[in-house]
């Protein structure tokens, strides 16, 4: 089966810093992958060249087509959506509107009806779902403003769900949300992807990343320092030096971290 | 006891009228390192900016060392030696980070070496557009700028956010130390439960607005169960976890 | 070729003027945030003031202490300026900053011609008199040495701005005043000094202008447009590059000069082609603003903050059934003043319903909407006398050709955003009154062009036409109707656009373009499309005026009521169809403006002057509009404001918590 996404050399420079200096990185369908690295290791900026907001050299398949040259809204349309570490939520838009947009893209014809005869448009059943998904209701006729900074980033991920793309690249979704938060996100993010949505996930949560990710990679400096399943890559001694800390503590606070969390699901389970 | 560097007591304040944070008492001493948790939506962040002063408080009070804050400025709270890195960081996107230890009132002096030996990684990227870097870098530039400035009250909200494990795992262990060194207040807000119990002397749990739970950090680290307890205990009150029992029921 | 080089240098000093006027627009710019419209009115009230005092006006000083004095005046100046619109105005939208100092451009120019009469006044020079000849021609002293102070303080500001705490300070409060506060800076004394620095720099270039004009209340204030296009190419920020482009400027106008004396040069009508350096000036920006890279803000750029919300309509429908009844028996009942400025208040609604579209729900400043209205207007016009076509084809095809201006306006919007855009659509506004309507060929010159009257099936529904109102006076309520028929389908249509997927398409466009290209939407499309649209209503509203007033020459679509016009639709409430229609009720020659007239004996520079004044106190009570305000209730983050709002202590919380999130940037 050849992977949905497919990212082969995805080198990015500004200026005099390399970024990104040949990552390759694949996809399948419904799979959670995970991307870690040190701040500053390019991981926003590899979210930034497979969506195409920044200028990068290599190739990026998508679903069987080079999109490498696409800007950044045909990828979108073509099933690849995003969210933002910064979060950029249309911020004169109230939450549900914020999904609406994503969720329906007005055709000429249906732009002709609603604006001659005041038609309102119906398609907007994707974004209650992603509203019902991520436990939205409450907030979903206010500001984004006025939602705090957790609240807000769900919000982000919830507009990416509700376009019903095919792959979702999350940036930073549990920064800002506490340890439970960030294991009751992982578990939605993980149905979500057994219903057939791919992600990638770059998270500095280890807790969530190496739990609920399929496959994890490593990248430092730009570069790619390893790739594997969890549990190997927790186990890497240059990802432990580079990335999780001292292999003792480290070791053990992440298996706190595990147990944790299976805990959570057994709780859930019940 | 001396008195506290900050003292707040029955504190209120929102601001859509509604209240988002009520009759809320807090003390931080010299020295020590205090950690405000709670879930999200609680008022952490709302508690920070009525006592750096750019939110008002509706009622009660803000003591700093002794003093009452309430017809200080911001900026005059921030000269007195208070200093918030806000959510958000609190940089200036269009300075670069050496312009952003220039930066300050007369008087206030930065000495870039403290910050770029909290942060080595920042001091290659000193001519950097602050704007450009990433995430985690902006978040050392806005602590180490804040540590550098020595404040007698530092709050720090959300210290970890985008930071890598490795990097939280050194920072906090730099802010407890700092602490103990200067004598210097800090108020941390933090998601890392496990490493913020062990640095922190003393903790609060906010939640929806009200402190429910008060404690020393060592009995915390060393029993996880009652910051879950008084988590869990409020969590189900509110409205997040309605559909969490429909979650686990499909 | 001597003589070429001679008209060059001639240029010099007119352009270092164009600089100075440039540096302040940068000085507001850095300091305060604002696009400041009103810096070279500042000029102007200096160089009256050294006028009057040395002249026997007000007193006879010897030159030295009425410098002195008129520096005094300018910091003063300075200080009043911040304290009534700076500081109340500070976490303003930059649009209602605009706005604001446009309200205080149009004050200071109607105060001094009550104080001083329309005729221009000969200020006493203080430079030296004599000439230097160049390559065989005089050129007088006085262009080096304009141009060298200016040099000088470009050279100041540079390093202030560059290597001082100062400077730092200013920029960093400027970005983020909340961030700004938790360092310890206090934007309020940085805005200060910024604002007094500003002012004392205009005195100086009012002084100077001496040698070049005479004082009036026209000469300086207006040398805004070529000064805002020189701060574009120091895109607002670099003192250096906008003195350059302010000197090139003036040297190219020169040139223009001489060469507009030329047998080549094209002509209309005996003369040189009108408004061939207004177009100069357009042509100067586009090529500023293509310079600019980027097409969708990138990481770490700094958004401009946003416009007042725009909420979905309640009940339009309702609402429209009513009120339209209520201005159909209106126009029947009124006696014919009143029904006639009720008519123009109907179409100003109109035109203001364009802006609702381009401002409110896309977030592009536009100026150029009444000029596309002109483009209408003028082919209307030109259709019938020149080819004997009319309604309904002449303005169906007018309104076409609005609308393809439209899309070329809407090109720029492309790569400028915000206030830039509204620099540049002003040029094109200012390109399009003098070059393209002052040509008798396209336009209507001075005397003006003649619009025949709308008729279908030779029945004349026009203003003239024979069913009169009650009182048995002209105009007539039919053509009354027939503005209402399509007022109230244009604020419909409207209405469904902001509750349509395009419309919220727009309104996504609006707050965040990166989030938007990421969520699948085209956001060049959905601009240019935005802007086609919005130019078809303003082409509408534009023909419907040319009917209206039967005779149309520049002066009927000019850009001083083109920017009233954003004025009136920001105050009354930009964002939303009653904002328009209420806008439209007291806009210039309104219903409103009439009965002012009519009762109180308010009329012209009075109304000028009241009118700014009125604008600047609204925008800091109203925020959103006060249009918007009535009809959609106070969001709760603005009640919140007045709430917590107390004076002389810090800002509200919501206002400023809005402001700790307020530098968004891309990461
Ligand atoms: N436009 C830019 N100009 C210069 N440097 C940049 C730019 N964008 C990103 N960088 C640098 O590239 C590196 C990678 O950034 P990023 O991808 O955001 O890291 P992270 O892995 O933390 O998400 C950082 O050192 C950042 O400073
Ligand atoms: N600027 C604002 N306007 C209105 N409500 C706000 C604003 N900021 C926060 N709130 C509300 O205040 C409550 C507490 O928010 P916050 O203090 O940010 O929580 P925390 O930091 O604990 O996550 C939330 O319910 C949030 O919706
Ligand atoms: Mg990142
Ligand atoms: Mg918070």
């Amino acid at each position: 089966m050849t992977a949905l996404l497919q990212a082969s050399g995805i080198t990015v420079s500004f200026g005099s810093v390399q970024a990104l200096a040949g990552v390759d990185l694949d996809v399948r369908a419904g799979q959670l992958v995970g991307l870690i690295g040190p701040n500053g290791a390019g991981k926003t900026t590899f979210i930034d060249a497979i969506t195409g907001f920044v200028p990068a050299r290599g190739r990026v398949m998508f679903d069987g087509r080079d999109i490498s040259a696409a800007p950044p809204h045909v990828r979108s349309r073509l099933g690849l959506a995003r969210t933002w570490q910064t979060i950029e939520l249309f911020d004169d838009l109230t939450v549900h509107e914020n999904l609406a947009v994503a969720a329906t893209r007005p055709t000429v014809g249906s732009s002709l009806g609603e604006l001659v005869l005041g038609r309102r448009q119906r398609a907007e059943q994707h974004a209650d779902d992603a509203v019902a998904l991520l436990e939205l209701a409450e907030f979903a006729g206010r500001m984004p403003s006025e939602l705090p900074q957790g609240k807000r980033k769900l919000v982000g991920v919830a507009r990416a769900l509700a376009g019903r793309s095919k792959l979702i690249l999350l940036d930073e979704p549990a920064s800002g949300l506490n340890t439970a938060e960030s294991l009751d996100l992982g578990q939605r993010l993980r149905r979500v992807a057994d219903e057939g949505v791919a992600m990638l996930l770059v998270d500095h949560d280890m807790g969530l990343v190496l739990n609920i990710c399929d496959e994890v990679y490593v990248i430092d400096f730009g570069h790619l320092l390893a790739h594997g399943p969890p549990g190997d890559v927790r186990r890497n001694p240059a990802v432990l030096a580079a990335y999780l800390g001292g292999p003792a503590d480290a070791a053990q606070q992440l298996d706190g971290e595990t147990a944790a969390s299976s805990a959570e699901r057994a709780g859930e389970a019940q | 006891m001396t008195t506290p560097v900050l003292e707040v007591a029955d504190l209120s304040a929102g601001y859509t009228g509604a209240e988002v944070i009520r009759h809320i008492s807090l003390t931080v001493g010299g020295g020590e390192v205090v950690t405000l948790f709670g879930p999200n939506g609680a008022g952490k962040t709302t508690t920070l900016r009525v006592i750096s002063g750019v939110v008002r408080a509706s009622r009660g009070r803000v003591l700093y060392a002794g003093r009452d804050l309430a017809r200080t400025s911001p900026t005059a709270r921030a000269r007195a030696g208070i200093a918030h890195v806000p959510e958000g960081r609190g940089i200036f996107f269009g300075l670069t980070v050496a312009e952003h230890f220039r930066l300050g009132y007369r008087g206030a002096r930065i000495d870039p070496r403290v910050v770029y030996e909290y942060f080595p990684a920042l001091e290659p990227l000193k001519d950097r557009r602050a704007g450009l870097l990433s995430g985690g870098e902006q978040q050392m530039l806005a602590v180490g700028r804040a540590l550098a400035r020595r404040p007698q009250l530092l709050l720090l909200d959300e210290l970890s956010l985008g930071l890598a494990p490795l990097l939280v795992e050194r920072l906090l262990p730099v802010v407890r130390n700092y602490a103990e060194d200067s004598g210097c207040a800090v108020l941390l807000v933090e998601q890392h439960v496990q490493l913020a119990t062990e640095i922190a002397d003393r903790c609060y749990v906010l939640s929806h607005g009200d402190i429910v739970l008060h404690e020393t950090g060592a009995r915390l680290a060393g029993n996880p169960g009652l910051l879950i307890a008084s988590y869990v205990g409020q969590q189900s009150a509110g409205p997040g976890q309605q559909g969490d029992g429909a979650g686990s029921g499909g | 070729m001597s003589e070429v080089i001679g008209f060059l240098l001639l240029g010099i000093g007119s352009g270092a003027l164009i600089s100075g006027v440039g540096m302040g627009v940068v000085l507001s710019y850095r300091g305060a945030g604002v696009i400041n419209l009103a810096v070279g009115a500042f000029a102007m009230l200096s160089g009256y003031f050294f006028w009057a005092i040395r002249s026997g006006e007000f007193a006879s000083i010897g030159t030295v202490p009425a410098v002195v004095l008129t520096l005094l005046f300018s910091a003063l100046l300075g200080v009043a300026f911040e304290l009534l619109v700076v500081r109340p105005q500070r976490s303003a939208t930059p649009l209602a900053k605009l706005i604001a100092a446009l309200g205080v451009l149009l004050a200071l120019q109607a105060a001094v011609i009550l104080a001083f009469g329309q005729s221009a006044q000969p200020q006493p020079t203080i430079l030296p008199a004599g000439n230097v000849i160049i390559a065989g021609v005089p050129v007088a002293w006085y262009n080096f040495i304009i141009a060298g102070i200016l040099l000088v303080i470009a050279v100041v500001f540079m390093a202030l701005y560059r290597w001082t705490r100062f400077g730092l300070g200013t920029r960093a409060a400027a970005e983020n005043q909340a961030h700004a506060m938790f360092m310890g800076l206090s934007p309020n004394r940085l805005s200060l000094a910024n604002t007094v620095l500003m002012t004392v720099m205009m005195g100086i270039v009012g002084l100077l202008s001496a040698s070049i004009t005479e004082v009036d209340s026209q000469t300086l204030p207006l040398l805004i447009v070529p000064g805002l296009a020189a701060a574009m190419f120091g895109r607002f920020t670099s003192f250096s590059v906008t003195f350059v482009a302010g000197v090139l400027m003036g040297m190219a106008e020169s040139l223009l000069l001489y060469f507009s004396t030329e047998s080549w040069f094209p002509t209309n009508q005996g003369g040189p082609i009108p408004g061939y350096d207004e177009l100069l000036i357009f042509i100067v920006l586009v090529v500023a603003m293509f310079l600019r890279a980027g097409k969708i803000p990138a990481r770490g750029d700094v958004l401009e903050r946003r416009l007042p919300a725009a909420p979905v309509p309640r009940a339009p429908v309702r609402s429209a059934l009513i009120y339209g009844a209520i201005a159909a028996a209106a126009l029947y009942f009124l006696p014919g003043g009143f029904r006639g400025a009720l008519i123009t208040s109907l179409i100003s609604a109109i035109l203001l319903l364009s802006l609702v579209i381009t401002t409110g729900f896309l977030g592009q400043v536009s100026v150029v909407q009444l000029a596309l209205g002109g483009v209408a207007g003028f082919a209307v016009s030109h259709f019938a006398t020149n080819f004997g076509i009319g309604f309904p084809w002449a303005p169906i095809m007018g309104v076409l050709l609005a609308a393809v201006f439209g899309l070329l306006c809407g090109i720029p919007a492309l790569r400028v955003r915000g206030v830039s855009l509204a620099v540049v659509t002003l040029a094109a506004a200012v390109a399009i009154e003098n070059f393209g309507f002052g040509n008798t060929t396209w336009g209507g010159g001075v005397t003006g062009s003649y619009v025949p009257p709308p008729s279908l099936f030779g029945f004349n529904f026009g203003p003239n036409a024979s069913l009169h109102g009650l009182d048995g006076i002209e105009p007539s309520p039919l053509f009354g109707w027939f503005v209402l028929i399509v007022l109230v389908l244009l604020g419909l249509f409207v209405c469904n656009l902001r509750r349509s997927g395009l419309g919220q398409d727009m309104l996504a466009v609006r707050a965040n373009e990166r989030a938007a290209a990421a969520a699948g939407i085209n956001v060049q499309y959905t601009k240019l499309l935005g802007f086609t649209l919005s130019a078809a209503v303003a082409g509408v509203g534009g023909a419907l005026l040319a009917y209206n007033y039967g005779s149309i020459t520049a002066d009927s679509y000019d850009t001083i009521t083109a920017l009233a016009l954003i004025a009136f639709a920001y105050i009354s409430g930009i964002t939303t169809v009653p904002g328009a229609i209420w806008g439209g009720l007291i806009f210039i020659g309104s219903i409103t403006a009439y009965a002012l007239q009519d009762w109180f004996g308010i009329q012209g520079e009075w109304f000028t002057l009241i009118g700014g004044l009125l604008l600047i106190l609204t925008l800091v009570q109203r925020p959103e509009g006060v249009a918007t305000a009535m009809f959609y209730g106070p969001r709760p983050s603005l009640r919140a404001l007045r709430l917590t709002r107390r004076g002389g202590g810090p800002p509200g919380g919501s206002q400023i918590a809005d402001r700790v999130g307020e530098a968004k940037v891309a990461s």
